[in-house]
């Protein structure tokens, strides 16, 4: 039933080939892992059947355990994204704003923020004890450099004209903080608190793996030593499910402002 | 701060602020040498920087710090191979097969934002405590960032390089290695070099966590026999051993690309 | 017609004595040299010059933005040492915070200074009127065009009442009939306020359309060629560009400026070919 004078769109398939590519390959996997599980190949549970992970999963989701340790190592990230997020942020501006202690100081951030900082655990156990406190302290640390960096490299980026409407306007360094610079650099600051995330959510897990009675990390290495594989796949598949969430809600927050596209 | 005029650059003047920077530093550790020394910070929680200092010597005598360093640098190369290759390829093949791209490259981005590292225990499992498990995580780790930057740096070639090289009739293998790769080149490295420092970070870590392999081994163990100072000494050669891992790439990076 | 001395007393603005020199890899160069002329309230002064001229600089001085140089800038018998509350900037760039609607840009000066909220957006919205831009007040920047989002930089810095208005090239960027309106904007805007207008520029039409007076300037370095009283009648609008008198004006300013703007061509060719590329 053509319309005059308009052109027929054909009709769009109702699942798209990339949908359907997907669904191949992870109808795949899990097929080939069904038969990796019974084939018997490899030592019993060190690929469990898919059977086995999902009443783990279950398991995991109805209990309460799992939701306290998740608890607390969500809390132990909270805070250290907040300490090391906010003296990320305080010296990243620092830095960005002065010429002189960027080029003094800027450098250390620069070369030792790509460096292992579980190396350090030892050292804050000793410092703040085996409780959660170190395991922030670690986020803290591995958060604290991807947040200043960014920051600093957002300050220089900041269109310069915009830094001088503040100043003719006589605004305070406070008010040049609150209102232009913040404003101005907010996708470095999404950008570097979401790395930032990324960094402190491992280092708190890692902490919790080596030295911890809590946490979700606690968890996946006791499950490891139980030998409870099943248990060790779910809580990973829950973690990863959350990190990439998490993940793709802080991206989301940067995209959210798509009208100014000056 | 918002002064237009032209600073003043005099090539002595160039290395003030630098200097003041390190001066600072190493002032903090003075301060903190004689804070330790007339015990306002307890010394068997921080050591006095000086002993760290003499522990180096002891510990590169006494615990084979260089075989540790070649041990945990072998692993590094093989993963580092294996990312590299496994991940250029992998980037080549998406390109070539948009399908393919379209389906799992937001996947490939998501598993770089996801804590791999995490997935220690069950390598682990798999390997045993072996140099086997290092280099599985390093190059699970690093894997992500080859492959995206491969995607990349080949879809961004420049148009008009394309149209030059359509313009000389050239067929789809021979546009792909004689433009597209070498054009890609810069940006392929980029990721590299990424995947590279991943893997280190990861390689190390996990040897510290597991209790085996070579430097991050050596952290571990330094500090379940209370060294105090060792530990810190072990600690910073690590350190020093990472920057210069990333510096060394660096200069690789700008040696590969010097107009730019 | 022409005066070799600014008419003198009374003035709201002293520009005495500018010097501003500074330090290049190539040696010292002074963009600004003994520069000296008063300003009228509720006058309407224009600074033109070919680039390379200083007029940037002197912009710069003159809004307090640059403190490295000789000689004094006096705002209403106070002499300036930064940003004077009495001068209000509009500057060559896209200035409008891009992340603020147009009515939050408006506000910004009144937002500083502590005024309240319901104070703030009403005088905001009064300040949007007298540029046009009505109904426009809850779009973003990046919403409007170059020339709306001038409108936007002009309505903030008018919104903050400055006694003397200093303006760099605002309507840089824009097309030439864009250009022509809001010129005519501003010159009703202007008589409207009384406004004292400094305007920094390299267009002689939009100078000769809008000014009392125009300050001539050399080629670097920059110093005061010629004044010249515009004595064209009040008020004017953009038709004036078809009068004789306005082509007479027009003429003798270019004459002026020939000379400077091709020593400068011949200066930029010098400096490309000694040195590795263009000066700036």
């Amino acid at each position: 039933m053509a319309e005059t004078g308009r052109l027929r769109q054909t009709a769009a398939p109702l699942i798209s080939p990339v949908t359907l590519l997907r669904l191949a390959i992870v109808l795949g996997v899990l097929a080939a892992w069904e038969f990796l599980a019974h084939s018997g190949w490899l030592y019993r549970d060190v690929v469990p059947s898919l059977l086995s992970i999902g009443r783990a999963l279950a398991g995991l989701l109805g209990s309460f355990e799992f939701y306290f340790n998740l608890g607390v190592t969500a809390a132990e990230i909270a805070a250290a994204l907040a300490i090391g997020g906010l003296s990320g942020l305080v010296v990243g501006i620092l830095l960005g704003a002065n010429r002189f202690l960027s080029r003094a100081f800027e450098i250390y951030l620069y070369y030792l923020g790509p460096t292992p900082k579980i190396i350090f655990f030892p050292v804050l156990i000793m410092w703040f004890g085996v409780g959660p406190e170190s395991k922030v302290a670690l986020g803290t640390l591995s958060c604290f450099f991807p947040v200043a960096l960014s920051v600093a490299a957002g300050m220089r980026q900041i269109d310069k004209v915009l830094i001088r409407v503040g100043a003719s306007f006589r605004a305070s360094a406070l008010q040049m903080v609150l209102k232009i610079y913040l404003p101005a650099m907010r996708h470095p600051i999404i950008n570097g608190f979401r790395l930032g995330f990324g960094f402190a959510l491992i280092g708190a897990l890692l902490a919790e793996t080596k030295l911890s009675n809590k946490g979700v990390g606690f968890l996946i290495i006791n499950a490891y030593s139980t030998f409870d594989m099943p248990r060790m796949y779910a809580m990973l598949i829950v973690l990863f499910v959350l990190a990439i969430g998490a993940n793709a809600l802080i991206g989301r927050l940067g995209a959210l402002d798509r009208i100014e596209r000056l | 701060m918002t002064d237009a005029a032209a600073p003043r650059r005099s090539p002595p003047g160039r290395f003030i602020a630098p200097a003041v920077g390190f001066a600072a530093i190493v002032g903090t550790f003075a301060l903190g040498e004689v804070l330790v020394r007339i015990g306002a910070i307890d010394r068997y929680i921080v050591p006095p920087p000086s002993e760290v200092l003499g522990s180096f010597y002891r510990i590169v005598a006494e615990e084979r710090v260089f075989s540790r360093f070649l041990y945990t640098g072998s692993e590094c190369l093989i993963a580092g191979v294996l990312l590299t290759l496994f991940g250029i390829a992998g980037g080549m093949l998406m390109h070539r097969f948009k399908l393919l791209q379209q389906a799992i490259e937001t996947w490939v981005a998501a598993l770089a934002a996801a804590p791999l590292v995490l997935m220690y225990p069950l390598f682990l499992v798999i390997f045993g405590r072996s140099m086997w498990t290092m280099v599985i995580m390093g190059f699970v780790s690093g894997l992500p960032p080859v492959i995206l930057k491969t995607i990349e740096g080949i879809a961004a070639t420049r148009k008009v390089l394309i149209n030059v090289g359509r313009s000389f009739k050239l067929s789809a293998g021979q546009q792909f290695w004689k433009i597209l790769f070498p054009a890609a080149l810069p940006t392929i490295f980029v990721g590299v070099r990424l995947g590279l420092i991943f893997a280190l970070i990861n390689i190390v870590g996990t040897e510290f966590l597991i209790n085996f392999g070579g430097l991050g081994h050596l952290i571990a163990d330094l500090a379940e026999r209370y060294d105090l100072a060792g530990t810190y000494a072990a600690i910073c050669f690590v350190i020093l051993v990472s920057v210069l891992f990333f510096i060394a790439l660096e200069k690789a990076e700008r040696w590969l690309r010097p107009v730019d | 017609m022409m005066s070799a001395q600014p008419k003198a007393d009374g003035a709201i603005l002293t520009v005495d004595d500018i010097v501003v020199r500074y330090d290049t890899p190539e040696g010292p160069i002074t963009a600004v040299d003994n520069v000296s002329f008063k300003v009228r309230p509720g006058e309407f002064l224009s600074v033109i010059g070919p680039s390379g001229c200083g007029k940037s600089t002197l912009f710069n001085v003159i809004g307090g933005l640059l403190s490295h140089h000789a000689g004094i800038v006096n705002v209403a018998g106070e002499t300036i040492s930064g940003p004077h509350q009495s001068i209000g900037m509009v500057f060559q760039e896209e200035s409008t915070f891009p992340w603020r609607t147009v009515i939050d840009n408006v506000a910004f000066p009144l937002e500083l200074i502590g005024m309240g909220r319901a104070q703030r957006a009403e005088r905001a919205r009064h300040f949007i009127n007298l540029v046009g831009l009505e109904g426009f007040e809850n779009r973003y920047p990046g919403e409007l065009s170059g020339g709306m989002r001038q409108r936007v930089s002009l309505a903030r810095t008018l919104a903050s009442e400055p006694k003397i208005l200093l303006m760099d090239e605002p309507f840089a960027a824009l097309d030439e009939q864009t250009r022509l309106l809001l010129g005519d904007k501003v010159l009703q805007i202007q008589q409207q306020l009384k406004q004292t207008t400094l305007l920094i520029t390299h267009n002689i039409t939009e100078a000769v359309q809008m000014s009392d007076r125009i300050l001539v300037m050399t080629y670097r370095p920059g110093k005061t060629k010629r004044i010249v009283d515009i004595d064209l009648p009040r008020p004017r609008t953009s038709e004036i560009v078809t009068s004789d008198a306005f082509g007479h004006y027009v003429a003798q300013i270019w004459n002026d400026l020939r000379e400077e703007a091709s020593r400068g061509m011949k200066d930029e060719e010098a400096h490309v070919l000694h040195h590795e590329g263009p000066s700036s």
